[in-house]
């Protein structure tokens, strides 16, 4: 079966700066999140993936090469800019009943599938109005349906709830997590918002000065470098002393509460060690869970950076909407 | 149930043929023609002011043919008939409307696109950067050739109705094509050269006074050092330019104080160079968009 994306050795220079660094790899799933800090390659790799620029290397969308077969790949692909992209004077059914022509539908198909886009969109009393009368929200979701308009196989979402008060985030996520059931597609989701990956996507690349850091399933990036030899322990009482057999037995220990604590296991130990330690110690297990951090604590971990004292192990989003981002990405 | 569920429930893979990339330019062109067309103001009015002034000549034609006009002098040196002379003068409120033509729809739209983010919008599909020219080109032609080519068209038509005889008709037949080639150069001029100023600037207030200034005032001063200077330096003004191609095609001189007698190859020149520049100009910046639109600009 053809991989979304395949990757190897991709790389682009702009002068001096090295945009994309000789990456490689092959990217599936349904909806995927492109991480990275500004300058990171995110916007580089999305042109070379759309055959907008030249570059070194071997990139393949949907089976197709970059490189030979932008336009059929642009056909196949819907691309929602992070940034403002409409014509002036155009209602939002006018605008993607263009971009559907534009895309090779015939008129009549093409507006059509306009109305119907505008109406996933949520846009469906608003859209003989000019885009310019909208609010940020309403053009948020005329980007989307003229990304979806011509029926595309991949998505790419650059930034979709920039700018968004809280519910029409949540509106737009509903949204993007729905595609892939509803229309049968796959979605690229570029973004700063690490909540945002975390509540819709099942897959991520992280990728940091041009190269990659990380590519694979959001329960690998979130869990303990791929291994489950990390525990969160609950038990009935005295947790110290549960603390102080395993650690005899080799482990490493962290008591968190009087009644909890993080295990790290020694090589080759599975978690019957942490049960056989508290039995011998007269001790009940009441919890065993593996350790997971949050989206934003193994990306910054993949990155190599420290966590902020300021930041939970498990991510949040604060009162009022505001969310967080990682170091270097909401400066755009 | 979710509003994409409740609206989405008859969804099909579209799985037809699609138009292919090499005739999507014409897509943009019906898109350009389209929004031309849309506000009476942009082009609607000065569709009718021209229409009203071919409507005019084509009276003056009619009621006053074979009044002498002294300002024109034929290759004989004697003054020349209003139906010989008048088709020669047609650039002269041709351009006017033109020019007018050209700031409200033709100067803005490539710096319009830039300032709203269209090129993203464009290149996010499978176009190319001469799909978009050539669309948008096109597209203004085929608006600018409504002003510039119709009114010297009619009148061509005016003048053969105006033959006694058929052999006078048949004598008379070349005026269809000379008019033709006034109205294709000055069609030419106000669609290509205002779109290559649209392309200079991303703000397309700026792109149109530029196109403004540059038409008026270098025009002018163009004009003024070819009194001084050499009459060739006037054919950087490209309303003389046209009016010297229309005089020389129709054997037509000016019998005025002040001469400026412009060879017909240096208007010529000046009105490809234009054009041409117009038209490098407008691949240096769609190509450039392009690349850059797309994903941000790093």
């Amino acid at each position: 079966m053809t991989a979304l994306i395949e990757l190897d050795r991709l790389a682009k220079r702009y002068g001096e700066i090295t945009a994309l660094d000789h990456v490689t790899a092959v990217v599936d799933g349904n909806i995927i999140g492109l991480l990275g800090p500004n300058g990171a390659g995110k916007s580089t790799l999305l042109k070379a993936l759309l055959g907008l620029i030249p570059y070194e290397g071997r990139a393949r969308v949907l089976g197709l090469d970059c490189a030979a077969q932008g336009a059929e790949i642009r056909d196949r692909v819907g691309y929602m800019p992070e940034q403002e992209a409409f014509l002036a004077g155009m209602s939002a059914v006018e605008l993607c009943t263009y971009a559907g022509e534009l895309s090779g539908l015939p008129r009549n198909e093409a507006m059509q599938r306009a109305h119907a886009a505008l109406y996933y969109a949520g846009l469906e009393e608003k859209r003989y109005q000019p885009i310019e009368s909208y609010s940020t929200g309403m053009k948020q979701r005329v980007k989307l349906a003229q990304a979806l308009v011509h029926d595309p196989e991949i998505l790419f979402l650059d930034e979709p709830t920039n700018g968004l008060d809280p519910r029409s985030r949540e509106d737009m996520l509903d949204l993007i997590v729905e595609l892939p059931v509803r229309r049968n597609c796959a979605i690229v989701l570029s973004t700063h918002l690490l909540p945002d990956v975390e509540r819709v996507c099942d897959h991520a690349v992280i990728m940091h000065r041009g190269g990659l850091r990380f590519s694979g399933t959001i329960d690998e990036l979130r869990g303990a470098r791929g291994r489950d030899s990390e525990l969160q322990v609950e038990v009935k009482a005295d947790a110290p002393r549960l603390a102080d057999a395993l650690t005899t037995a080799g482990a490493s220990c962290r008591v968190t509460s009087p009644v909890a604590l993080q295990v790290d296991l020694p090589a080759h130990a599975t978690s019957q060690l942490v049960f056989q330690t508290a039995r011998a110690a007269g001790l009940q297990v009441r919890e065993l869970a593996v350790r997971r951090e949050s989206v934003e604590a193994g990306f910054l971990r993949v990155l190599g950076e420290p966590m902020p004292e300021a930041v939970p192990a498990m991510m949040a989003i604060p009162p009022g909407g505001g969310v967080p981002s990682f170091p270097g990405g909401g400066a755009r | 149930m979710s509003a994409g569920q409740i609206y989405d429930l008859g969804y099909k893979r579209y799985v037809g043929s699609r138009r292919s990339v090499g005739t999507r330019w014409t897509v943009i062109m019906r898109h350009q023609v389209a929004s031309s067309w849309k506000t009476w103001w942009r082009f609607k009015i000065w569709l009718v002011a021209a229409a009203l002034a071919t409507a005019v000549a084509s009276g003056v034609l009619l009621l006053a043919s074979d009044k002498i006009i002294k300002m024109f002098v034929g290759m004989s040196g004697k003054a020349m008939r209003i139906a010989d002379g008048l088709l020669s003068l047609s650039p002269a409120w041709d351009c006017k409307i033109g020019f007018i033509v050209s700031l409200t729809i033709g100067a803005r739209v490539i710096a319009g696109d830039v300032q709203t983010g269209a090129f993203t919008f464009y290149f996010a599909r499978s176009l190319r950067p001469r799909d978009y020219v050539i669309g948008k080109l096109v597209g203004l032609i085929v608006m600018m050739s409504l002003v510039m080519l119709g009114g010297p068209l009619v009148l061509a038509a005016v003048r053969l109705g105006l033959s006694e005889s058929q052999a006078e008709l048949i004598a008379l037949l070349p005026v269809v094509p000379k008019s033709l080639a006034i109205g294709v150069l000055g069609t030419l001029i106000y669609a290509v050269v205002p779109l290559g100023f649209s392309a200079l600037i991303t703000n397309r207030s700026y792109a149109v006074a530029l196109w403004a200034a540059y038409y008026l005032l270098i025009g002018h001063v163009a004009l003024g050092l070819a009194f001084v200077t050499h009459p060739v330096v006037a054919a950087l003004d490209l309303p003389t330019a046209l009016g010297a191609v229309a005089r020389d095609l129709f054997d037509v001189h000016l019998n005025s104080f002040v001469k400026l007698d412009i060879p017909i190859s240096a208007a010529l020149i000046s009105i490809f160079a234009h054009v041409a520049a117009a038209i490098g100009l407008m691949f240096w910046r769609v190509r450039h968009a392009q690349q850059t639109g797309v994903g941000g600009a790093s």
